[in-house]
Parts: structure tokens; C-alpha cells; sequence
């Protein structure tokens, strides 16, 4: 399956899709006025992933802020993950930085509301 | 915490919003700066200033070079006096548009005793024609005699030359030991370059930033922002709060705060009067323990009655209970778009951890002012 890749601009993350390396990863800054829009190759390529998906599959989560807008857009990434983990050991990993209790309890948030493993990181 | 705390800010959020009409901006920070901070004002300023200049990209360089000289002014008088009294006496870096013209405005401490020297430079550059600035120029980098530290006299010549204008500036003693040095220029656009001069409108100009100085003091404001609220602004913004690292914990904090308050105007905003985004103003200072932030735009009647409804549903209800609904919403798919569900006014509520303080204005027979405040703790 085709990677996919996504530079990051000064409002949207990095994302690197990439089953080949076995890399799955959503970084930096995610405040964009249209997370929908933005969000939405990354949702397409989940479902056609989700059908034949590596037989592990660590998603990574680092990103630094998370506008409302996008705290939307990245629970529907985490719930078609769901779907991939039909067909593949699934975990997700939430970075937050230590002194950032908005992103922690953001991660403790999705934990809560997901079924898919679902680890919280600290990073200094 | 007292119900009246931060309503004081609440009575200048439109009084400052007045300061400036249509395509205008002003920019002040006002506080110590560091190499990082000076980096990030420059980026902002940079890009309101593209935002109105267009295609002068002549000009937009110009204003650039003398905020770079401006800011290494501030930097470098900085350098000279001891930590505790700068922090007791913040500078300020200040830019404006007005207009046809631009305003590079900075305000510092220096030592008393170092006043009559930089007056006696300052007269100098002004009493030359821009040939004389040239040649006296040439002469300086060649000498190097004017400034002990190097660049002081030659950032002041370059800032005459390149705005084609006398250098305002203006002393307001403090104390025995120290004064307020205020220095304005004045940037006209093309068209007029070389034709102006500081004239007495220059003076009310330089006035009204001692002013504002005076006024942020007293509030004990360390951010404001009046112009165009976009993306390009929130995020430059929010680079200038993260410049501010003496205190991470609460630096984080506000920046997530300030975040969700900006784009919500940016959403709600009455967008008319202008394609750049929507013109408003937004401040921060501190209050006791408290950074508080201030955001005020105008709004259309009709947004009064949704705003507030979603302001008092989301105050209305306890932690849990704000909680159980954020999560609610988070998985409310039908409803794709966030701003008809309150969620960033949860989450604002939620980050700052207290009810959102909020106030319309009428102003007109079609619109209203409508202002936003939260609070941040300090933690560190």
C-alpha cells in the first residue's frame, strides 16, 4: 500500500503513514480552521488500510496543541483504528509533555473513550 | 478570587478597540526582551505587514530593518542596566499602522547620566539632510568613535536614513537614577517618502504610545494586540507567548487557552469590515496570580443571543458534568461542525478551570461589542 505523507505547515501536523517502515505517526502543531478537510486523507487511508493492515501496527501520537476543531477530526482517527485492529495488533501512543496537563488529560480522554490499547507517554 | 477581578480590563477592551479604524493595526509587548522574543515580534509584525503593503515590498523591508534596529535598541540599553530594574520598569516595542503611515515606537529605561550623549547623537542625525546622513554614515563606520558599544549611533543613523524622516523621541525621568527614552519613526509609505517630516501629528503620535505605555503599566498588560484577528496572527502570537519560558508550566497553559479563545472569534466574528480577518483586540496582563486574558470584536445582534446561551449552558454546568458533555460532543458526528456545539467554549472552560466572563456592548442599531475573558493561574 501507497504511503502516505503529509509535510507539516505552521498549523498542521506532520503525518507519516508509511506500513512499509512500519511507521505511523501524527506530530507537532495541529490548530488548522478546517480540520475536517485536513483530516480527511488521513481517515480515507485508515479504511483502505484497515483491509489489510500490517500484523502490528504502533500509532503515534506527538503533537504539541490540538485546537477543538482538530480534537474531533483525531478521535475519528483513533476509532477507525479500531477497525484496522480487526486484522492487526493495534496500540496507540499518546506523547505528552510533562508540564502540559491539557494534553495529558486530552490523551486520558480518548483512553477513556476508545477500545483500542491505548498508552500515555511522558516526555520531558 | 473577587467577581470584580479583571473587570477593570473589561472597561478598556473597547476604549483600546476604538484606537484604530479600518485597515489599521497597532502591536505593543511590553516586558523584557529576550533574543527569541525580538525574533517572534519580528515575524508577527512582518506578516500584518505584508497583509497591508501588498506588492511594496520595499517598503515592507524597510519597516523591517528599522524594527530590527529599533529592537536591538531596547536590546542592547537592556544589556547595559541590572535585571531587577528592567523588570521594574518593562520596556516597550510598539508598531502601528495609521493610515498611510507607519509607527516604529520603542520605549526603554537608560541611566540618567547617559542622557545628555544620546540627546546630543540624536540632534545630530536629525539636523542632517539625507546626503549628510550618508556621508556621516560612511564616516562612523569608518571611525567607529560615535557609540562605545559599537552600534548604537549607527542603528539610530540607519533608522533616519532608510524612513527619510527626523528620529521623534521623547524622556520621561523616573527617579534619580534612571528615565524612560522613547523613540518614534516614522515610516511613510512610498508615495510620500522623503516628503514627510516630524510635525506635530508625529508628536501626538509619540504621545499616544506613552500613553498606551502608561496604561499597560497600570494594567499590568503584557500583550496587546488590536488589528486583524486571522490564523497568520494566532500563530504568531502564540510563538511570542512561547518566547516567554521563565514560567513553562503556565506559558503551556495559556497558550492552549489562547488558542481556543482567538479561533472562536476568528469563527464568531462579524467578518465585513475586512478581507484580512476580523478586527478586534486582545490582551493579556497579569493580576495577582493570575494571567488574564481579554478578547474583544464586534458581532452582528443576532450572534448576541447563540453566544451567550452557549456561554451560560457551558458556565451552567458543573466539572463532571462539562466533562460528560465534552466527551458527548467528541463523538457527535452529525453535528461536523464544532462551533454550533459549544465545544471550544467546553473546552475553554475546561483548560482555565472557571466559568467564562463575558460582556456585550451596543454600539450600533446592527451590531454589538462582545468580550471575552478567561484567566490562567500562575503555577511556576
Amino acid at each position: 500500500m501507497e504511503k502516505l505523507f503529509i509535510e507539516e505547515t505552521e498549523d498542521t501536523p506532520e503525518i507519516i503513514l508509511d506500513p512499509e517502515q512500519n511507521i505511523f505517526k501524527i506530530s507537532k502543531i495541529s490548530v488548522p480552521e478546517n480540520a475536517l478537510d485536513f483530516y480527511k486523507p488521513v481517515l480515507d487511508w485508515l479504511k483502505d488500510y484497515a483491509e489489510s493492515p500490517n500484523v502490528q501496527t504502533v500509532f503515534e501520537f506527538d503533537l504539541e496543541y490540538v485546537n477543538t476543531a482538530s480534537s474531533k477530526q483525531v478521535i475519528q482517527v483513533i476509532l477507525s483504528l479500531q477497525k484496522v485492529a480487526e486484522k492487526s495488533d493495534v496500540k496507540v501512543r499518546w506523547y505528552y509533555e510533562s508540564i502540559d496537563e491539557d494534553m495529558k488529560a486530552l490523551g486520558n480522554r480518548y483512553k477513556k473513550l476508545v477500545s483500542v490499547p491505548f498508552e500515555l507517554v511522558e516526555i520531558e | 478570587m473577587t467577581p470584580e477581578l479583571g473587570s477593570k480590563l473589561f472597561d478598556i477592551a473597547y476604549p483600546l478597540f476604538q484606537r484604530i479604524t479600518n485597515d489599521d493595526f497597532e502591536y505593543v509587548y511590553r516586558g523584557y526582551f529576550t533574543h527569541n522574543i525580538t525574533k517572534k515580534i519580528l515575524f508577527l509584525a512582518d506578516t500584518n505587514i505584508a497583509k497591508v503593503t501588498y506588492q511594496q515590498s520595499t517598503l515592507q523591508k524597510r519597516i523591517y530593518y528599522i524594527m530590527v534596529e529599533g529592537l536591538q535598541n531596547i536590546t542592547r540599553h537592556q544589556d547595559e542596566i541590572a535585571n531587577l530594574t528592567t523588570e521594574k520598569y518593562p520596556g516597550i516595542f510598539a508598531i502601528q499602522k495609521n493610515g498611510e503611515r507607519y509607527y516604529i515606537s520603542t520605549g526603554n529605561i537608560v541611566a540618567n547620566d547617559k542622557i545628555p550623549a544620546l540627546q546630543e547623537k540624536l540632534d545630530t542625525i536629525n539636523s542632517l539632510n539625507q546626503d549628510e546622513l550618508k556621508k556621516f554614515h560612511r564616516e562612523m563606520l569608518t571611525t567607529g568613535s560615535m557609540s562605545d558599544k559599537g552600534g548604537a549611533g549607527l542603528g539610530l543613523i540607519e533608522m533616519s536614513r532608510k524612513s527619510g524622516n527626523k528620529l521623534l523621541y521623547s524622556f520621561e525621568r523616573l527617579d534619580d537614577e534612571y528615565t524612560y527614552f522613547y523613540l518614534q519613526t516614522l515610516i511613510p509609505t512610498d508615495s510620500s517618502f522623503g516628503a514627510a517630516d516630524a510635525t506635530s501629528k508625529g508628536h501626538s503620535s509619540l504621545d499616544s504610545v506613552k500613553q498606551l505605555h502608561k496604561q499597560m503599566n497600570n494594567e499590568n498588560l503584557l500583550l496587546y494586540f488590536n488589528g486583524f484577528f486571522n490564523q497568520e496572527n494566532l500563530l504568531s502570537l502564540l510563538a511570542i507567548i512561547k518566547g516567554r519560558m521563565n514560567m513553562p508550566l503556565t506559558t503551556i497553559k495559556v497558550s492552549n487557552v489562547m488558542v481556543e479563545m482567538l479561533q472562536n472569534i476568528i469563527k464568531h466574528g462579524s467578518k465585513q469590515n475586512s478581507s484580512a480577518g476580523i478586527s478586534g483586540v486582545f490582551f493579556m496582563g497579569q493580576t495577582g496570580k493570575e494571567i488574564m486574558l481579554t478578547a474583544g470584536n464586534i458581532i452582528k445582534n443576532e450572534a448576541k443571543d447563540v453566544i451567550s446561551e452557549r456561554l451560560e449552558f457551558v458556565n451552567g454546568m458543573s466539572k463532571d458534568e462539562l466533562s460528560d458533555y465534552y466527551d458527548d460532543i467528541l463523538l457527535d458526528f452529525d453535528t461536523a461542525d464544532a462551533k454550533k456545539t459549544g465545544l471550544g467554549f467546553s473546552d475553554l472552560r475546561i483548560k482555565s478551570d472557571r466559568p467564562l466572563k463575558y460582556r456585550f456592548m451596543n454600539i450600533n442599531d446592527d451590531e454589538q461589542f462582545y468580550i471575552l475573558q478567561t484567566a490562567v493561574t500562575i503555577k511556576n
